[in-house]
This record gives structure tokens, C-alpha cells and sequence, in this order.
């Protein structure tokens, strides 16, 4: 039930989005663009758009979930580029993320130190 | 205690394995370089990310505070920020973050030329992985020491081999700010000219067109820069232009691409007998599918094209 209710909605998204996406082509149609110029071996348009709008909607819950509120995600999303959002919806989990020592507490902050007095790593500039 | 040995054995050959290549070179090229006017934002609790865009950002002429930039790039749930919104965030404040290749070479050939360079460090080690981003402001080839703006330290100095060693252990990932017309010294074409399509991708046409129009400025002789140039200014409805620089394409490198532009162009700009000469070029070259569903697209165009037309030279 709530499967079919959300294919319902990506399939409204996609629509909606080849209905935007496509009406301003064909004033330019016989111009090879410049993500073909860049990047050939392009397979079907319409499952390309099918799988962005996927990504789109993966990228958003991810940073929904990791804190983010709905509008800011939008726009996050809105600033990514279709490889970008790929990527992102391919491993978020596995990109590093830059943060902080602080947050690093109990035994692995006790491996780290021991890691830092055996002259591995240099996080502690105090010691 | 026989947890504790194991502990022990597994550090050490830890330390075996990360310090196995530290034997990287200082570079040759580098110079004593220190940029001493890069601002500085002492980080806030894992807010290294916006701390250190805002810092390449008002190097390159921006006044931004990580306050500013934190909804745009920290994600609560992993307490820091990935690279590809750094990149993404770049490109709302109207500039270009370009990723540099992966040496050191080009780290401090862009520090030598005034950028500040963000980098990505692996604090821990590969297993233990802490993730901090700093910006690269200065190195001392005689000390052998690298200069940063990195969390709470103002002037952070570290050794050659420490910082290669927490580099390297975040695949060497550091990227650049600039102005879209300003070409990173270390720059390489197509990944210049990529960045700069992300611009056009994502509606912000102007400065995708100062990127690439930089792009024939550094790289004259590259065709693809005056193609995508091409591309830009026709969409911007600069028919002209476009010609223009689709003519400048394929007289450096006869393409079907560039001729199939130029024809459709030529067409619109009501000269027929210009189009029906480069179309004839077209197809005489090597074309993929998409070229060449262009190609025929344009020449139905052509036959149907009203005779009379007058030619806008």
C-alpha cells in the first residue's frame, strides 16, 4: 500500500518533470549540448531522468534523516549537479564527512590517544 | 592482558604500515610562502567545514561566516560536512570550487600563486578515520613545515611528513575558490571546464559563460572550450556569438559537433548557404549517435528553411 503510493508519487514527480524539463528542447534541437560534448555515451534520456529523480528523492530523505529540516535539504539538493546527486545517493554513508576530535569519545578516543603517544597521528596538539 | 598484547601488536603494525611511505618528496618547485592576510574563523564543535569554506571564500573576496554556510553544508547526523556540498555550497556564494589533482605539487603551486588551498585529513588512521578539513596557507620548504588555518588554531604548523601522512590518508583531496573567470594555475581543461558546466547545468548560465569564456583565454588552442562557449551564448540567445566561437572550434579541429552547431546557427541566423557549407563539413566526419541524430535534425531543418531569408553577417 505504501509502496504503490510512493512509486504513485515518483511517477508524478517524473512526469511533472519530463513535462518541465522537455518543453524548451526542441527550440534548440538541432544543437549537440554541452553535456553530450562533455560526456558521450549517453544511454536513454527518459531512464536517466527516471534514475535522477530517484537519486533526487534518496539525497533528500538521507539528509532528512541526518538532521537536516525539509527546506534546507531542498535546496542542498536544488545546488547538486546530476553526478553529484548520483554519488551522493550511490554512498553517502561511506563519504567522509570533516568534523571534529570532539566528537570522538570512550575506547576509540583511548586508541587514538595511545595511536598519538606511539607517534601515529597528530590530533592532540596540546600533548 | 593477552587483549591487551593483541592491542599492542595490532598498533604497532598499524604504525608499520602508516609510516611505510612517508618518504614523500618535499617538492622541488615549492617556495617559502606564507598567506598571512587568508582570514580566519576559529571552528565551533565539529563545524570544521563551514569554518574552513568561509576562510577560502573571504580569501577570495567574500565576507561569509560559517554561521552562514552551516545550513548549507553541515548534516547534524554525520557531525561534519562532506566535500561534495563544500563544492556544492561554493557555487551558491557565485564561485568555483575547483578540486585539485591529487599532489602535492599542485597543493603548493596554488598557495605559491595566492589560494589558499582546503584540504581533507584523515587525523586518525585509516581504520580509525577522523575527518577534519583545514586550509593550507603557507609551507616552509627549509623547515619542512606546512602552515594552516585548521580548528581552533589561528597559525597551525606541521611537519611535511605529518601533513602528507593526514593527507594522504584522505586520498589527498583539496580543492581551490575562485572567481568563475579565474583560472586556478594548476588547472587542468576538462576538469576546469566540467566544474564550470555544473554552472550551466543548475540554471546559473552568466557564470558559466565567464568560465569558459576564461577557458579560451588559458586553453585558446582547445576546441572543446569554444564549443561549450558556443553552447552557452546560444542558449543565452547571443546567436552571433555563438557562431563565432562555433567557427573558432572547428577551424582548430574539424568536428562533426562543431560544424553541426554552426550549421544550425547559421540557419538561424537566416544564412543558408553558410549552413549548407558547414553541414556538408559535418557529415563528412566521424559522428556518435547523438551527433548524428543532430546532424539530420538539422538538415531537415535546412531543407525546410524558408529560401529568402536574409543573412545576418
Amino acid at each position: 500500500m505504501k509502496q504503490s503510493k510512493s512509486t504513485q508519487f515518483l511517477l508524478g514527480i517524473l512526469f511533472a518533470a519530463l513535462a518541465v524539463v522537455g518543453m524548451p528542447l526542441p527550440a534548440q534541437a538541432g544543437i549537440v549540448g554541452s553535456e553530450q560534448l562533455l560526456q558521450s555515451e549517453r544511454s536513454t534520456v527518459q531512464r536517466e531522468q527516471l534514475q535522477q529523480w530517484m537519486a533526487r528523492d534518496d539525497v533528500r530523505q538521507q539528509l532528512q534523516s541526518l538532521g537536516v529540516d525539509a527546506e534546507q535539504a531542498a535546496e542542498r539538493i536544488d545546488a547538486l549537479t546530476d553526478q553529484e546527486l548520483q554519488q551522493l545517493a550511490l554512498n553517502m554513508d561511506a563519504q567522509p564527512a570533516g568534523g571534529d576530535i570532539i566528537g570522538v569519545i570512550g575506547i576509540v578516543f583511548v586508541v587514538l590517544l595511545i595511536l598519538e603517544l606511539v607517534g601515529v597521528t597528530n590530533i592532540f596538539t596540546a600533548i | 592482558m593477552r587483549r591487551f598484547a593483541a592491542a599492542c601488536a595490532v598498533l604497532a603494525l598499524a604504525a608499520c604500515a602508516s609510516h611505510a611511505p612517508l618518504r614523500s618528496q618535499w617538492p622541488e618547485t615549492v617556495s617559502a610562502t606564507e598567506l598571512a592576510d587568508t582570514p580566519f574563523f576559529p571552528q565551533t564543535r565539529y563545524q570544521c567545514g563551514p569554518a574552513a569554506l568561509a576562510t577560502v571564500l573571504g580569501a577570495s573576496g567574500l565576507s561569509v561566516t560559517p554561521d552562514e554556510l552551516a545550513p548549507q553544508v553541515f548534516l547534524p547526523g554525520r557531525r561534519g560536512s562532506l566535500q561534495l556540498e563544500l563544492v556544492a555550497a561554493t557555487r551558491r556564494q557565485q564561485r568555483l570550487a575547483y578540486v585539485l589533482r591529487p599532489e602535492p605539487g599542485a597543493l603548493f603551486a596554488e598557495v605559491a600563486s595566492g589560494h589558499p588551498v582546503l584540504v581533507l585529513q584523515n587525523l586518525g588512521v585509516s581504520w580509525l578515520p577522523v575527518w577534519h578539513y583545514a586550509v593550507v596557507i603557507g609551507a616552509d620548504p627549509v623547515a619542512e613545515t606546512v602552515v594552516l588555518r585548521s580548528g581552533t588554531d589561528r597559525r597551525r604548523v606541521m611537519s611535511y611528513r605529518r601533513f602528507m601522512d593526514s593527507w594522504q590518508r584522505a586520498d589527498r583531496w583539496a580543492m581551490v575558490v575562485t572567481a568563475p573567470d579565474r583560472v586556478p594555475v594548476s588547472a587542468q581543461a576538462l576538469d576546469w571546464l566540467t566544474a564550470a558546466s555544473a554552472f550551466e547545468q543548475l540554471g546559473q548560465g552568466p557564470l558559466a559563460a565567464m568560465a569558459y569564456e576564461a577557458a579560451t583565454r588559458r586553453w585558446p588552442e582547445l576546441p572543446l572550450g569554444w564549443q561549450l562557449l558556443g553552447n552557452i551564448r546560444y542558449r543565452a540567445g547571443d546567436k552571433a556569438g555563438a557562431r563565432a566561437a562555433y567557427r573558432q572550434a572547428a577551424a582548430l579541429k574539424p568536428d562533426a559537433a562543431s560544424y553541426n552547431n554552426l550549421a544550425q546557427v547559421e540557419l538561424e541566423l537566416g544564412c543558408r548557404e553558410a549552413a549548407a557549407a558547414a553541414l556538408q563539413r559535418a557529415v563528412d566526419l566521424p559522428a556518435g549517435p547523438a551527433v548524428a541524430s543532430a546532424l539530420q535534425e538539422t538538415s531537415a531543418e535546412l531543407a525546410a528553411a524558408p529560401p529568402a531569408a536574409i543573412c545576418q553577417p
